[in-house]
C-alpha cells in the first residue's frame, strides 16, 4: 500500500514538474514574455474564455505560438520517445546498458533521412524523409542485432560494440554523401548530426505526435510482458512466453518510435539511458510505472536541457543534442563504472 | 486426463552444433513420481529437462505429456502443464520478490490483463510455502543465493503445474534447506504432482526420490528404484567412481563409500580376518579398496563387524552365539583360513567364548597379527589366551604390526613377491 502511494505521489511530481518546464519553455528566451501572457495566449489558441482581457502584441502571439510552443510540443514528444525506447531496450536486451542510439537506430534513421535529403526526395513530399528514416532504423538494427546473434542468444557486450562499430560505418556513409550535396542542403543535414529543436515547426508536430503517441501507448501496453523478458530469454519461454515474437514486436515499435522521434528532432543521445536509468532507481524496475514515468521525465529531461542550453552563451543557443551529450556520456561513463564494480542497482 | 501417462518421451535424441548431447532416450513417467535425475557433470541432465519442455531446438523424437504431443501445444498452454526451474535466471534488474513469484502466473494471463486479485493469492500462498512471505517487498537481487533459490521455487509453484522441472534446485543451499526443498517436493507429489528434478547428492537423491534415472554420456544408464540404480557398478560406470554402497545402520538409509583408484598391488587375493567387536572396520575398509576377496570369522550375529562387513561384501561367517556354534561353521571357517593368502587378527578382546578364534590363527599359512594394544590387556581369560597368543608369535609366518601401518607393509610385502 505505502508502495503504491509512494508511486503516485512521484507520478504527482513528474506532472507539476512536466507543467512547470513548460512554462518556463514557453516564457523565457531572448524575448521574455511575462506568464499571464503566455497563458492568455495559449487560452485564446485553444480557445478557452475567461483571459481575454490581458493584452497581448502580434510578436508575442507569433513568438508562443509559432516558435516555441512547437518546439517545446517537439522536445516532449521527443523525449517521451527516446526515454521509453531507451527503458524498453534496456528490458529487451536484459542490460541497462542497452539504448536505441547505441545499438544503431540513430545513425541509420540519420543516414536514411540525409540519403532523402541528397537525392531531392525530401522536397517532393514530406513523407519522404520520415520513410528513408525508418527503413535506415530498421535495417540497421536489424543488422547490428544479427552481427551480436549466436544461438539465438543476444551477447550483450557483442551487441554494444556492434552498435558502436555500425554507428561509425553510417556516420562515414552520411559524411560520405555530404561531400557531394548542395550548400543549402548542408543545412538540412547538419541538423541530423547533432539534433536540435530550434525551426521546429507545427509540421513537424503533426508529423511525430500520432506514430510517437502509438508507439509509445503500445508499449506501455507491453509493459507487464516486459517484466517477464527483463528475467531472461530462458525463463520467459518457462513461463509460456513467445519470446522471440514479442521481442521482434518490442524492437519493430521501439524503432519506428525512435526513427520518428529522430526524424523531426535529428539524433539525440543519451536520453534514452539517462532517464530510464534515474526512473528505474526511483522507482523501480517495474515497467507498468517505468514506461509512463519514463514518458513524462524523457519529455521533462529535453525540455529542461533545451532550455538551459536557450541560456548558456546568449545570443547563440547550444542545440539540445550537444547539452544532452554533456550530461548523458559522463553520467553513462559513471555507469560503466558502477557495473564494474558490481551491480547496476 | 486419467488414462495417459503424465509424461511419455520416446527416442529422444538432442544435437547441438556437431556434438550429440542425448542419445535416443526413453522416458515415462507417471502421477505422483518423485523422479530424481543423477549423473555426472556434463552428462546431458539439463539438456534432458530442456528436450522435455521443449525448448531444445533440433530435438528428434517424441515427448507427450497428457498423452499430447508437445508441439501441438501453444506456449502458454505448455507453460500451465509444466513448471520449470532452470539455472540462468537474471535477476539483476531488481523487481521485487512479489513480482518475481508473479511471473509464475503469466501463462494464466491474457497480453492485455493485469494479474488478478486470485494471482496475488496464489504467489503469496507459495511464497509462505517456500517461507519468503517476509521478504515480499524486498529486492530479489540483495537477498541471499539460498532465499533467491526459494523465492524462484515459490515461482515455479505460483505455476500452479500437473508436472514439475526442477534443475539443481538445492545448488548454494544450506544442509538444512536442501532437505526442505526435498521434503516440499515430496509432499507435492504425495498430492499428485509429478517432480523431475536433477540433483547431485545422490544420497539425497536416495533418500527422498521415489525413483532416480542415472544419465552419463546422453544415455540412460538406468532407471528404477534408489536401490536398483544406485550400486557400486552403476558408480563406477557413470562416475568413474570406486564406490561401496551400503545401508547405512544409524539412519536406515542408502549411503555409499567413496575411495579414489589405486594401484591393486592385493587384487583378488584372498584374506581371511578374525575379528570382531568393531576392530575390523578399518582394515576391512583399505582391503575392499585393494579389491581382496575378503572373508571374516567367526562372528557372533549383531556385532558391528558383520554390518562393516556386509556393506563392502566381505563374505562373513557368523552364528547366533559361540557357545553354540555349529561343527558346520567351524569347518566353514577352518577352510576359509586354510585356503586364504594370509589371515589378518585383529586388535580384538579375548574371552573364553572367542578364545576359540584364537585357537584357530595357528592354522593359518601366514598371519598378520595387529597389535595395538598388548595382549595382556585384552584378556579376559585369566592368562590362557595370553599364553597361546604369545605362542603364535613364535611361528615363522607371523608378523606383528600396527593397524595404521599394516596395509602398507602388506602392500610392500606382497609387492616383492
Amino acid at each position: 500500500m505505502l508502495k503504491k502511494l509512494n508511486n503516485r505521489t512521484i507520478f504527482l511530481i513528474l506532472v507539476v514538474l512536466f507543467f512547470c518546464i513548460v512554462f518556463i519553455s514557453l516564457s523565457y528566451g531572448q524575448i521574455h514574455i511575462p506568464a499571464q501572457a503566455v497563458l492568455a495566449i495559449v487560452a485564446e489558441q485553444l480557445h478557452i474564455p475567461g483571459l481575454e482581457n490581458i493584452s497581448v502584441t502580434q510578436e508575442q502571439i507569433a513568438v508562443i505560438w509559432h516558435i516555441r510552443m512547437p518546439r517545446t510540443l517537439v522536445g516532449i514528444l521527443v523525449g517521451a520517445a527516446l526515454a521509453v525506447t531507451g527503458a524498453v531496450m534496456q528490458g529487451v536486451f536484459g542490460n541497462p546498458l542497452a539504448d536505441p542510439g547505441i545499438i544503431g537506430v540513430s545513425s541509420g534513421a540519420a543516414l536514411g533521412a540525409v540519403l532523402a535529403i541528397a537525392t531531392g526526395l525530401s522536397t517532393v513530399s514530406m513523407f519522404y524523409m520520415p520513410l528513408f528514416a525508418l527503413m535506415g532504423a530498421l535495417l540497421t538494427v536489424a543488422f547490428t542485432v544479427f552481427l551480436a546473434m549466436r544461438d539465438n542468444k543476444i551477447s550483450v557486450m557483442t551487441l554494444l560494440l556492434a552498435g558502436v562499430a555500425v554507428s561509425i560505418f553510417l556516420g562515414a556513409l552520411t559524411s560520405g554523401i555530404l561531400t557531394f550535396i548542395s550548400e543549402y542542403k548542408l543545412r538540412e543535414f547538419l541538423f541530423w548530426t547533432v539534433g536540435g529543436l530550434d525551426y521546429r515547426r507545427w509540421e513537424h508536430v503533426l508529423l511525430g505526435f500520432i506514430p510517437i503517441l502509438a508507439g509509445v501507448s503500445i508499449l506501455c501496453a507491453l509493459a507487464r510482458q516486459l517484466n517477464i523478458l527483463v528475467l531472461g530469454e530462458e525463463e520467459a519461454r518457462a513461463v509460456g512466453m513467445s519470446v522471440a515474437k514479442l521481442r521482434l514486436i518490442l524492437l519493430f515499435v521501439a524503432t519506428l518510435t525512435t526513427a520518428t522521434a529522430v526524424c523531426i528532432s535529428g539524433s539525440i543521445g543519451f536520453v534514452g539511458l539517462v532517464v530510464p536509468h534515474i526512473m528505474r532507481l526511483i522507482l523501480g524496475p517495474e515497467h507498468r510505472s517505468l514506461l509512463p514515468a519514463c514518458a513524462l521525465a524523457g519529455g521533462i529531461f529535453l525540455v529542461g536541457c533545451d532550455t538551459v542550453g536557450r541560456f548558456i552563451i546568449p545570443p547563440a543557443e547550444v542545440r539540445v543534442g550537444i547539452m544532452t551529450a554533456l550530461i548523458g556520456a559522463p553520467y553513462f561513463l559513471y555507469l560503466l563504472r558502477r557495473a564494474q564494480k558490481g551491480g547496476l542497482f | 486426463m486419467g488414462k495417459h501417462s503424465v509424461l511419455i518421451a520416446e527416442n529422444v535424441s538432442v544435437t547441438i552444433g556437431k556434438q550429440k548431447i542425448l542419445h535416443e532416450l526413453n522416458l515415462k513417467a507417471e502421477k505422483g513420481e518423485f523422479i530424481g535425475i543423477i549423473g555426472p557433470n556434463g552428462a546431458g541432465k539439463s539438456t534432458l529437462l530442456k528436450a522435455l519442455r521443449g525448448l531444445t531446438k533440433n530435438t528428434i523424437g517424441s515427448v507427450k505429456i497428457f498423452g499430447r504431443e508437445i508441439a501441438q501445444f501453444s506456449d502458454k498452454e505448455i507453460a500451465r502443464d509444466i513448471a520449470y526451474m532452470q539455472q540462468e535466471v537474471n535477476l539483476g534488474f531488481g523487481f521485487s520478490v512479489l513480482d518475481v513469484v508473479l511471473a509464475g502466473r503469466y501463462p494464466y494471463l491474457s497480453w492485455w490483463q493485469n494479474e488478478r486479485k486470485t494471482d496475488y493469492e496464489i504467489a503469496r500462498k507459495y511464497m509462505k510455502f517456500t517461507g519468503v512471505e517476509a521478504l515480499e517487498e524486498k529486492k530479489v537481487n540483495q537477498l541471499s543465493s539460498g532465499e533467491q533459490q526459494r523465492v524462484l521455487l515459490a515461482k515455479v509453484l505460483a505455476q500452479e503445474t500437473p508436472l514439475l522441472y526442477l534443475d539443481e534446485p538445492t545448488a548454494s543451499l544450506d544442509l538444512a534447506y536442501q532437505e526442505e526443498i526435498f521434503r516440499y517436493c515430496q509432499s507435492l507429489c504425495n498430492k499428485g504432482k509429478t517432480v523431475l528434478i536433477i540433483v547431485h547428492d545422490i544420497r539425497l537423491a536416495a533418500k527422498f526420490c521415489s525413483r532416480l534415472v542415472l544419465i552419463a554420456n546422453g544415455t540412460i544408464i538406468d532407471d528404477g528404484k534408489p536401490g536398483k540404480v544406485i550400486t557400486a557398478e552403476n558408480l563406477k560406470n557413470a562416475f568413474g567412481l570406486n564406490a561401496a554402497v551400503y545401508t547405512n545402520q544409524i539412519s536406515g538409509k542408502l549411503d555409499i563409500y567413496t575411495f579414489s583408484e589405486q594401484e591393486c598391488l592385493l587384487q583378488n587375493k584372498k584374506i581371511h580376518m578374525i575379528g570382531g567387536n568393531g576392530t575390523s572396520g578399518a582394515i576391512i575398509r583399505k582391503l575392499y579398496e585393494q579389491k581382496c576377496q575378503i572373508s571374516i570369522g567367526v562372528l557372533e550375529q549383531g556385532d558391528i563387524d558383520t554390518v562393516i562387513a556386509k556393506a563392502f561384501q566381505v563374505e562373513s561367517i557368523t552364528t547366533q552365539n559361540f557357545n553354540q556354534m555349529s561343527e558346520m561353521t567351524k569347518l566353514e571357517n577352518k577352510q576359509k583360513i586354510e585356503t586364504a593368502d594370509f589371515v589378518v587378527l585383529t586388535n580384538c578382546n579375548y574371552t573364553e567364548q572367542n578364545y576359540f578364534n584364537l585357537k584357530m590363527a595357528s592354522l593359518a599359512k601366514r598371519l598378520i597379527v595387529i597389535e595395538d594394544t598388548p595382549i595382556e590387556e585384552r584378556d579376559f581369560t585369566k592368562g590362557k589366551a595370553t599364553v597361546l597368543y604369545k605362542n603364535l608369535l613364535q611361528k615363522n609366518s607371523v608378523t606383528v604390526h600396527k593397524s595404521d601401518t599394516v596395509i602398507e607393509e602388506i602392500r610392500l610385502e606382497f609387492a616383492v613377491k
